[in-house]
Protein backbone atom coordinates (compact mmCIF):
# COMPACT_ATOMS: atom_id res chain seq x y z
CA UNK A 1 0.00 0.00 0.00
CA UNK A 2 1.50 3.30 -0.54
CA UNK A 3 0.46 6.62 1.08
CA UNK A 4 1.84 10.00 1.37
CA UNK A 5 1.55 12.86 4.03
CA UNK A 6 1.79 16.20 4.20
CA UNK A 7 2.27 17.50 8.20
CA UNK A 8 3.69 20.76 9.74
CA UNK A 9 5.64 20.17 12.61
CA UNK A 10 4.43 22.44 15.52
CA UNK A 11 7.32 25.26 15.47
CA UNK A 12 8.88 23.13 12.86
CA UNK A 13 8.69 22.86 9.44
CA UNK A 14 7.22 20.69 6.45
CA UNK A 15 7.14 17.56 6.72
CA UNK A 16 6.17 15.24 3.88
CA UNK A 17 6.44 11.53 3.39
CA UNK A 18 6.23 8.78 1.39
CA UNK A 19 5.06 5.65 2.49
CA UNK A 20 5.16 2.65 0.72
CA UNK A 21 3.89 0.05 3.60
CA UNK A 22 2.81 -3.47 4.76
CA UNK A 23 -1.09 -3.87 5.03
CA UNK A 24 -1.07 -6.96 6.73
CA UNK A 25 1.84 -7.00 8.91
CA UNK A 26 1.77 -3.27 9.80
CA UNK A 27 5.26 -2.62 8.73
CA UNK A 28 7.34 -0.38 6.67
CA UNK A 29 8.31 -1.03 3.55
CA UNK A 30 10.11 2.49 2.68
CA UNK A 31 9.76 5.61 3.52
CA UNK A 32 10.96 8.45 1.89
CA UNK A 33 11.33 11.75 4.04
CA UNK A 34 11.22 14.82 2.34
CA UNK A 35 10.68 18.60 3.63
CA UNK A 36 12.49 21.68 4.04
CA UNK A 37 13.92 20.96 7.35
CA UNK A 38 17.29 20.62 8.13
CA UNK A 39 19.31 17.47 9.58
CA UNK A 40 23.20 17.01 9.85
CA UNK A 41 24.98 15.54 8.51
CA UNK A 42 22.36 15.63 5.76
CA UNK A 43 22.92 12.21 4.25
CA UNK A 44 22.01 10.16 7.63
CA UNK A 45 18.62 10.72 6.17
CA UNK A 46 19.11 8.27 3.85
CA UNK A 47 20.45 5.65 7.09
CA UNK A 48 17.02 6.82 8.79
CA UNK A 49 15.08 5.66 5.53
CA UNK A 50 16.84 2.38 5.36
CA UNK A 51 16.84 1.61 8.70
CA UNK A 52 12.89 2.30 9.09
CA UNK A 53 12.24 -0.39 6.89
CA UNK A 54 10.48 -3.35 8.76
CA UNK A 55 9.71 -1.01 11.59
CA UNK A 56 5.81 -1.67 12.91
CA UNK A 57 3.62 1.54 12.07
CA UNK A 58 2.42 1.97 15.56
CA UNK A 59 3.32 5.20 17.61
CA UNK A 60 5.43 3.68 20.30
CA UNK A 61 7.80 1.82 18.57
CA UNK A 62 8.20 3.72 15.56
CA UNK A 63 9.68 6.40 18.65
CA UNK A 64 11.64 4.23 19.70
CA UNK A 65 13.58 3.25 16.52
CA UNK A 66 13.92 6.60 15.32
CA UNK A 67 15.12 7.70 18.75
CA UNK A 68 17.86 5.01 18.48
CA UNK A 69 19.03 5.54 15.05
CA UNK A 70 19.43 9.33 15.49
CA UNK A 71 21.31 8.16 18.19
CA UNK A 72 23.29 5.49 16.34
CA UNK A 73 23.84 8.18 13.37
CA UNK A 74 24.55 11.08 15.72
CA UNK A 75 21.84 12.79 14.26
CA UNK A 76 20.70 16.90 14.87
CA UNK A 77 16.81 17.93 13.22
CA UNK A 78 16.17 21.07 13.22
CA UNK A 79 12.80 22.20 12.81
CA UNK A 80 11.78 18.00 13.08
CA UNK A 81 12.09 15.70 15.83
CA UNK A 82 11.25 12.01 16.45
CA UNK A 83 7.65 12.73 17.71
CA UNK A 84 7.26 14.89 14.40
CA UNK A 85 8.55 12.41 11.97
CA UNK A 86 6.29 9.50 13.67
CA UNK A 87 3.34 11.41 13.41
CA UNK A 88 4.19 12.25 9.51
CA UNK A 89 4.76 8.84 9.13
CA UNK A 90 1.73 7.35 10.99
CA UNK A 91 -0.31 10.14 9.17
CA UNK A 92 -0.18 7.89 5.95
CA UNK A 93 -2.25 5.56 7.17
CA UNK A 94 -5.21 7.60 8.02
CA UNK B 1 45.17 44.32 13.49
CA UNK B 2 42.35 43.37 12.41
CA UNK B 3 42.02 39.38 11.29
CA UNK B 4 41.47 39.02 7.66
CA UNK B 5 39.18 37.18 5.57
CA UNK B 6 38.86 36.46 1.87
CA UNK B 7 35.95 38.64 0.13
CA UNK B 8 34.94 36.49 -2.94
CA UNK B 9 32.82 38.35 -5.64
CA UNK B 10 32.06 36.08 -8.01
CA UNK B 11 29.13 38.21 -9.75
CA UNK B 12 26.28 35.97 -11.83
CA UNK B 13 26.94 32.77 -12.79
CA UNK B 14 24.49 29.80 -13.36
CA UNK B 15 22.57 27.64 -10.57
CA UNK B 16 25.55 24.93 -11.06
CA UNK B 17 28.00 27.22 -10.87
CA UNK B 18 26.93 29.00 -8.03
CA UNK B 19 26.62 25.44 -5.87
CA UNK B 20 29.53 24.27 -7.26
CA UNK B 21 31.76 27.13 -5.78
CA UNK B 22 30.35 27.37 -2.30
CA UNK B 23 31.30 23.50 -2.28
CA UNK B 24 34.81 23.58 -3.51
CA UNK B 25 35.00 26.97 -0.87
CA UNK B 26 34.08 24.30 1.77
CA UNK B 27 36.29 21.89 0.92
CA UNK B 28 39.29 24.23 0.22
CA UNK B 29 38.49 25.96 3.73
CA UNK B 30 38.55 22.50 5.96
CA UNK B 31 41.72 21.56 4.30
CA UNK B 32 43.37 24.58 5.73
CA UNK B 33 44.19 26.07 2.20
CA UNK B 34 42.13 29.27 2.17
CA UNK B 35 41.45 31.53 4.50
CA UNK B 36 37.74 32.26 6.16
CA UNK B 37 35.80 33.37 3.10
CA UNK B 38 32.52 35.81 2.82
CA UNK B 39 31.34 35.49 -0.86
CA UNK B 40 28.41 37.88 -2.67
CA UNK B 41 27.23 36.44 -6.02
CA UNK B 42 23.90 36.39 -8.16
CA UNK B 43 22.07 34.11 -10.54
CA UNK B 44 21.91 34.09 -14.34
CA UNK B 45 20.04 32.97 -15.89
CA UNK B 46 17.32 32.74 -12.81
CA UNK B 47 17.07 29.71 -11.42
CA UNK B 48 14.95 27.71 -8.07
CA UNK B 49 17.13 25.75 -5.48
CA UNK B 50 15.65 23.36 -3.35
CA UNK B 51 16.69 21.90 0.08
CA UNK B 52 18.76 19.02 0.53
CA UNK B 53 15.53 17.08 1.66
CA UNK B 54 12.82 17.95 -0.69
CA UNK B 55 11.79 16.24 -3.68
CA UNK B 56 12.22 17.94 -6.84
CA UNK B 57 9.29 17.33 -8.98
CA UNK B 58 7.24 17.89 -5.68
CA UNK B 59 8.75 21.63 -5.84
CA UNK B 60 9.17 22.66 -8.80
CA UNK B 61 7.25 22.89 -11.97
CA UNK B 62 9.89 21.36 -14.64
CA UNK B 63 7.95 21.71 -17.61
CA UNK B 64 7.50 25.85 -16.85
CA UNK B 65 11.01 25.88 -16.01
CA UNK B 66 12.07 25.02 -19.26
CA UNK B 67 9.73 27.22 -21.40
CA UNK B 68 10.74 30.79 -18.59
CA UNK B 69 14.39 29.74 -19.11
CA UNK B 70 14.48 28.99 -15.22
CA UNK B 71 17.06 26.47 -14.29
CA UNK B 72 17.00 24.25 -10.97
CA UNK B 73 19.26 22.51 -8.47
CA UNK B 74 19.30 20.40 -5.29
CA UNK B 75 21.55 22.32 -2.82
CA UNK B 76 24.04 20.67 -0.33
CA UNK B 77 21.87 22.30 2.43
CA UNK B 78 18.25 21.56 3.92
CA UNK B 79 15.61 24.38 4.03
CA UNK B 80 13.47 25.06 1.00
CA UNK B 81 13.16 25.97 -2.45
CA UNK B 82 13.93 28.94 -3.12
CA UNK B 83 13.04 31.12 -6.58
CA UNK B 84 16.47 32.98 -7.29
CA UNK B 85 16.43 36.26 -9.47
CA UNK B 86 16.31 39.58 -7.94
CA UNK B 87 18.59 38.93 -4.93
CA UNK B 88 21.99 39.13 -3.76
CA UNK B 89 23.15 35.77 -2.07
CA UNK B 90 26.21 35.49 0.07
CA UNK B 91 28.12 32.48 1.48
CA UNK B 92 29.95 31.94 3.97
CA UNK B 93 32.28 29.09 4.68
CA UNK B 94 34.66 29.06 8.02
CA UNK B 95 35.69 26.41 10.24
CA UNK B 96 33.60 25.33 12.97
CA UNK B 97 35.79 25.22 16.02
CA UNK B 98 36.48 29.43 14.86
CA UNK B 99 35.64 31.69 18.36
CA UNK B 100 33.02 33.66 16.38
CA UNK B 101 31.25 30.63 15.48
CA UNK B 102 29.05 29.36 17.78
CA UNK B 103 29.23 25.73 18.75
CA UNK B 104 25.31 25.26 18.87
CA UNK B 105 24.20 25.18 15.34
CA UNK B 106 21.19 26.96 15.72
CA UNK B 107 22.90 29.96 17.69
CA UNK B 108 25.13 30.22 15.07
CA UNK B 109 22.71 30.75 12.11
CA UNK B 110 21.51 33.78 14.67
CA UNK B 111 25.39 35.25 14.48
CA UNK B 112 25.78 35.02 10.45
CA UNK B 113 22.43 36.52 10.26
CA UNK B 114 23.49 39.00 12.58
CA UNK B 115 25.84 39.81 9.57
CA UNK B 116 23.04 40.19 7.06
CA UNK B 117 20.84 41.94 9.28
CA UNK B 118 23.75 44.79 9.98
CA UNK B 119 24.40 44.71 5.89
CA UNK B 120 20.85 45.62 5.63
CA UNK B 121 21.14 48.41 8.61
CA UNK B 122 23.77 49.96 6.23
CA UNK B 123 21.33 50.04 4.03
CA UNK B 124 18.55 51.73 6.35
CA UNK B 125 16.59 48.92 6.99
CA UNK B 126 15.98 47.78 10.43
CA UNK B 127 15.55 43.57 10.36
CA UNK B 128 15.12 41.04 13.36
CA UNK B 129 16.50 37.21 13.06
CA UNK B 130 13.50 34.77 13.49
CA UNK B 131 14.61 31.08 13.92
CA UNK B 132 15.04 28.89 12.45
CA UNK B 133 16.53 30.68 9.54
CA UNK B 134 14.53 33.80 8.31
CA UNK B 135 15.26 37.60 8.78
CA UNK B 136 12.53 39.87 8.38
CA UNK B 137 11.63 43.61 8.15
CA UNK B 138 8.55 45.22 8.71
CA UNK B 139 7.40 41.43 9.60
CA UNK B 140 7.66 40.83 6.22
CA UNK B 141 10.74 38.05 4.75
CA UNK B 142 13.51 39.08 3.29
CA UNK B 143 16.22 36.69 3.55
CA UNK B 144 16.54 33.08 3.71
CA UNK B 145 19.23 31.46 5.24
CA UNK B 146 20.68 27.85 5.27
CA UNK B 147 23.84 25.76 6.65
CA UNK B 148 25.61 22.93 6.40
CA UNK B 149 28.68 21.52 8.73
CA UNK B 150 30.67 19.05 6.92
CA UNK B 151 34.36 18.09 7.94
CA UNK B 152 34.12 20.38 10.91
CA UNK B 153 33.83 23.41 8.73
CA UNK B 154 30.72 25.94 8.31
CA UNK B 155 28.99 26.52 4.81
CA UNK B 156 25.87 29.38 5.44
CA UNK B 157 24.87 30.63 2.21
CA UNK B 158 21.32 33.16 1.63
CA UNK B 159 19.32 35.20 -0.10
CA UNK B 160 18.70 39.12 0.25
CA UNK B 161 16.24 39.54 -2.00
CA UNK B 162 16.20 42.64 -4.07
CA UNK B 163 13.12 42.59 -5.69
CA UNK B 164 10.42 40.05 -5.92
CA UNK B 165 8.21 38.73 -8.34
CA UNK B 166 5.57 36.55 -6.50
CA UNK B 167 3.37 35.26 -9.31
CA UNK B 168 6.69 34.17 -11.39
CA UNK B 169 7.43 32.34 -8.74
CA UNK B 170 4.79 30.39 -8.33
CA UNK B 171 4.66 30.14 -12.31
CA UNK B 172 7.51 27.55 -11.30
CA UNK B 173 7.76 26.54 -7.59
CA UNK B 174 4.52 24.16 -7.23
CA UNK B 175 2.57 23.92 -4.29
CA UNK B 176 0.43 21.33 -2.54
CA UNK B 177 -2.94 22.14 -3.10
CA UNK B 178 -3.85 23.63 -6.59
CA UNK B 179 -7.34 24.51 -5.18
CA UNK B 180 -5.70 27.02 -2.46
CA UNK B 181 -3.35 28.59 -5.04
CA UNK B 182 -4.54 31.94 -5.24
CA UNK B 183 -4.95 32.60 -1.83
CA UNK B 184 -1.37 31.19 -1.13
CA UNK B 185 0.22 33.59 -3.64
CA UNK B 186 -1.67 36.40 -1.93
CA UNK B 187 -0.44 35.32 1.03
CA UNK B 188 2.91 35.00 0.14
CA UNK B 189 2.77 39.11 -1.58
CA UNK B 190 1.45 39.69 1.89
CA UNK B 191 4.22 37.95 4.05
CA UNK B 192 7.81 38.97 0.98
CA UNK B 193 9.37 41.74 0.92
CA UNK B 194 12.25 43.05 -0.87
CA UNK B 195 14.97 45.89 -0.30
CA UNK B 196 13.43 47.44 -3.27
CA UNK B 197 9.62 47.73 -1.37
CA UNK B 198 11.40 48.70 1.57
CA UNK B 199 13.12 51.48 0.28
CA UNK B 200 10.87 52.81 -2.58
CA UNK B 201 13.62 52.51 -5.29
CA UNK B 202 15.70 50.44 -7.49
CA UNK B 203 18.92 49.62 -5.61
CA UNK B 204 22.20 48.07 -8.08
CA UNK B 205 23.32 44.64 -7.10
CA UNK B 206 26.81 46.29 -5.95
CA UNK B 207 25.66 48.81 -3.69
CA UNK B 208 23.71 45.84 -1.83
CA UNK B 209 27.09 43.73 -1.52
CA UNK B 210 28.95 46.77 -0.24
CA UNK B 211 26.66 47.46 2.69
CA UNK B 212 26.55 43.58 3.58
CA UNK B 213 30.71 43.41 2.97
CA UNK B 214 30.66 46.24 5.67
CA UNK B 215 28.27 44.46 7.64
CA UNK B 216 29.50 41.27 7.82
CA UNK B 217 32.94 43.59 8.95
CA UNK B 218 30.83 44.88 11.90
CA UNK B 219 29.45 41.62 12.92
CA UNK B 220 32.88 39.61 12.80
CA UNK B 221 35.43 41.96 14.09
CA UNK B 222 37.49 41.51 11.06
CA UNK B 223 38.44 42.84 7.45
CA UNK B 224 37.33 41.47 4.12
CA UNK B 225 40.00 41.78 1.42
CA UNK B 226 38.80 40.93 -2.11
CA UNK B 227 41.20 37.35 -3.65
CA UNK B 228 40.03 35.85 -6.19
CA UNK B 229 39.25 31.73 -6.66
CA UNK B 230 42.18 29.55 -5.80
CA UNK B 231 43.71 27.39 -8.57
CA UNK B 232 42.21 24.15 -6.60
CA UNK B 233 38.91 26.08 -6.29
CA UNK B 234 38.68 26.20 -10.00
CA UNK B 235 39.23 22.96 -10.65
CA UNK B 236 36.73 21.34 -7.67
CA UNK B 237 34.11 24.20 -9.30
CA UNK B 238 34.11 22.49 -12.41
CA UNK B 239 34.26 18.78 -11.05
CA UNK B 240 31.41 19.58 -8.58
CA UNK B 241 29.39 21.07 -11.48
CA UNK B 242 29.88 18.50 -13.89
CA UNK B 243 30.05 15.38 -11.92
CA UNK B 244 27.24 16.91 -9.22
CA UNK B 245 24.97 19.84 -9.65
CA UNK B 246 24.25 19.69 -12.87
CA UNK B 247 24.09 16.03 -12.94
CA UNK B 248 20.19 14.10 -13.01
CA UNK B 249 21.40 12.02 -10.46
CA UNK B 250 21.49 14.98 -7.87
CA UNK B 251 18.96 16.89 -8.97
CA UNK B 252 16.12 14.10 -8.99
CA UNK B 253 17.22 12.12 -6.23
CA UNK B 254 14.82 12.69 -4.30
Amino acid sequence: MQSKSIYKVPNGKLLKISLDYDEKHNSINKVKIMGDFFAYPEESIESMETELKSTILEKESLIKKINSIIKEYDIEFIGLHAEGLTEGILMCKK
Amino acid sequence: MKEQWRLLKTNFSTAFTNMAIDRAVLVTNSKGRVLPTVRFYGWEPPAISIGYFQSLEEEVDLDNCRKLGVDYVRRITGGGAVFHEEELTYSIVIPENHPQIPENILKSYGRICGAVMKGLDNLGIESKYIPINDIITGGKKISGNAQTRKSKTVLQHGTVLTDVDVDKMFSVLKVPNEKIKDKLIADVKQRVTSIKHVLGKEIRFGDVAKAMKIGFEQEFDVELVEEPLSEEEKELTRKFEKECFSARDWNHKR
